[in-house]
């Protein structure tokens, strides 16, 4: 079975640079992206940090998958600006008029600004998703010291999906094969809603407890130190990398800091 | 025009296109009961789900009672050919056995009072009559593999299909099923079988079909399909336990069942007395 084809299956295998990168650096990139547009909340640090991610996005050979994520997000975009541009609080400046709609400086540039942080994060976090294997990136948590039983939580989210998926079909093929219809008109449609969702639902009931015993009789909750099957190396220059970030968001802060005390 | 109840010339069926799983098959089905055999992966599932038009032909076609499954909903299918998937998790979700087994009837058009009567007649056949105000789930595997088979037979389809029906049964649930098959095919339908117990086949069905590779291997009766002793071997299938035993004592025909082999010993010994047994 494929695993990572379903709809939420974002990672696909490509060999690219950005996907032997270690998952704690992608994930402290993230970081350092949110950091850097919280401390220094000016539009131009947004757009930096923007033109960074889409670069990598395209070194790592991802960025036209990003693009339907952005189309999802591109409508609620629209009546961000739309609403902040029409009756934001602090709207003095009349921009430009519609009809009797009229339109203001102070809102559309708050609204813009949001947007260029919800692509900006939007963007750091598609690097991470379009180029790790869940796997891999809960692993490596885990090896970081986090809980295996939340991160098996983790990986039993990224995995359901695909797995309700296939157990749908095979539910479907049960089910018409008795003579039930599961195409036609709403009625039809809403008719055939309990018999599909039932068996899948007591289904994966019973899977979790045979998932659930099968991890414990390999000693899953034992406190013994556990090793890695796939252990990670850091490369020196990825251990650069890190330094590198965590340098620019203390970097930031102390300038930040002294701002303020100045 | 060929009457026979499944029709099919030349099928041929992909998943992927790059990958045939149906090679070109061609087989008509009548009356008898017949066994579907072959390794893991030849075919066998695709090729019950393609009569069952659960899946379309990339070509060819396939007559079910003269309708072209290509161009027929599987619900209207579903009157005249009924599947027993392998597993009942995927079916089950009403709170009885009964209203269950009358989920399908109804779904075909049944009115609820004979639908009531069949799913009763199709439990008591399966012997659940005594549970079926019961919770599906409540009951073990294997009954509940029973409940499925039911909730088909209630549907009385002129054609019935099971896939892998004996795993999980015990002694008393393979021979209840083989009853039920020899029943169905004394009322004139159609029972087709995918199995790999060998044993359960030999008894219970007149035709085998041998599947290899999306092809058809062997098409006979029972008896010559198991004369081909060195075919099947290559192709990693067993002979029946009973007609491998024959073999060691080189009788000349393929023994199916204990009361053959015990009535040709016996036969054996009648004519020659000091045969060493």
């Amino acid at each position: 079975m494929v695993i990572y084809m379903g709809p939420m299956g974002l990672y696909q295998s490509n060999n690219s640079i950005l996907e032997k990168l270690n998952p704690i650096t992608k994930l402290l990139y993230i970081i350092t992206v949110i950091a850097l547009s919280i401390i220094i909340p000016a539009p131009q640090m947004n757009l930096a940090c923007l033109l960074a991610s889409v670069t990598l996005l395209i070194i790592g050979r991802v960025f036209w998958r990003l693009i339907p994520f952005i189309g999802i997000n591109i409508t609620v975009l629209i009546s961000i600006i739309v609403i902040q541009g029409l009756f934001m609080a602090g709207n003095k400046t009349l921009w430009f008029q519609i009809g009797s709609l009229r339109f203001y400086q102070e809102g559309l540039c708050y609204a813009l600004n949001l947007c260029l942080r919800v692509f900006n994060i939007l963007c750091a976090f598609a690097i991470l998703l379009l180029t790790t294997k869940p796997s891999d990136l809960i692993e490596s948590l885990v090896e970081k010291g986090l809980s295996p039983k939340l991160g098996y939580l983790l990986c039993a989210v990224l995995l359901i999906i695909p797995q309700l998926v296939a157990a749908m079909e095979r539910v479907m093929d049960s089910q018409r094969s008795r003579g039930l219809e599961t195409e036609g008109n709403m009625a039809v449609r809403i008719k055939a809603y309990l018999p599909l969702i039932v068996p899948v639902v007591l289904s994966s009931l019973i899977n979790i407890k045979e998932q659930s015993m099968a991890l414990e009789v390999r000693g899953f909750s034992s406190d013994l130190k556990k090793i890695f099957l796939n252990q990670q190396f850091s490369p020196f220059y990825e251990i650069l990398i890190q330094i590198g970030l965590l340098t620019t968001i203390t970097l930031a802060l102390l300038r930040r800091l002294f701002l303020w005390l100045s | 025009m060929n009457t026979a109840r499944i029709v099919i010339q030349d099928l041929r069926f992909a998943y992927h296109e790059s990958e045939e799983v149906i090679k070109g098959i061609n087989l008509s089905f009548n009356r008898s009961a017949t066994a579907l055999i072959g390794e893991n992966g030849s075919g066998k599932t695709t090729f019950v789900k393609l009569l069952k038009g659960l899946l379309r032909p990339i070509s060819g076609s396939i007559y079910i009672n003269g309708y072209n499954t290509a161009t027929t909903t599987v619900a209207k299918l579903a009157k005249y050919i009924g599947l027993v998937f392998q597993n009942p998790n995927d079916q089950l979700f009403k709170q009885t056995l009964i209203d269950e087994v009358m989920f399908g009837p109804l779904n075909i058009g049944q009115p609820i009072l004979q639908a009531k009567a069949s799913a009763e007649k199709a439990l008591e056949m399966v012997g659940l009559s005594n549970s079926k105000l019961i919770h599906p789930y409540d009951l073990g595997l294997s009954d509940r593999k029973l409940v499925c088979i039911a909730a088909v037979l209630a549907m009385d389809t002129d054609i019935i299909i099971l896939d892998e029906p004996t795993i999980a049964q015990d002694y008393l649930g393979k021979e209840k099923i083989k009853q039920i098959i020899k029943e169905l095919r004394d009322q004139g339908k159609l029972v087709i079988a995918i199995t790999h117990d060998m044993d359960f086949g030999a008894e219970t069905f007149e035709r085998i079909i041998v599947f290899h590779d999306g092809h058809v291997l062997l098409d006979d009766d029972t008896k010559t399909v198991f004369k081909e002793h060195d075919l099947l071997k290559e192709f990693h299938l067993e002979l029946p336990h009973i007609t491998q035993l024959g073999r060691k004592f080189n009788f000349p025909e393929p023994l199916l069942t204990v009361d053959a082999f015990v009535d040709h010993i016996k036969n054996r010994n009648h004519q020659k007395p000091s045969y060493p047994l």
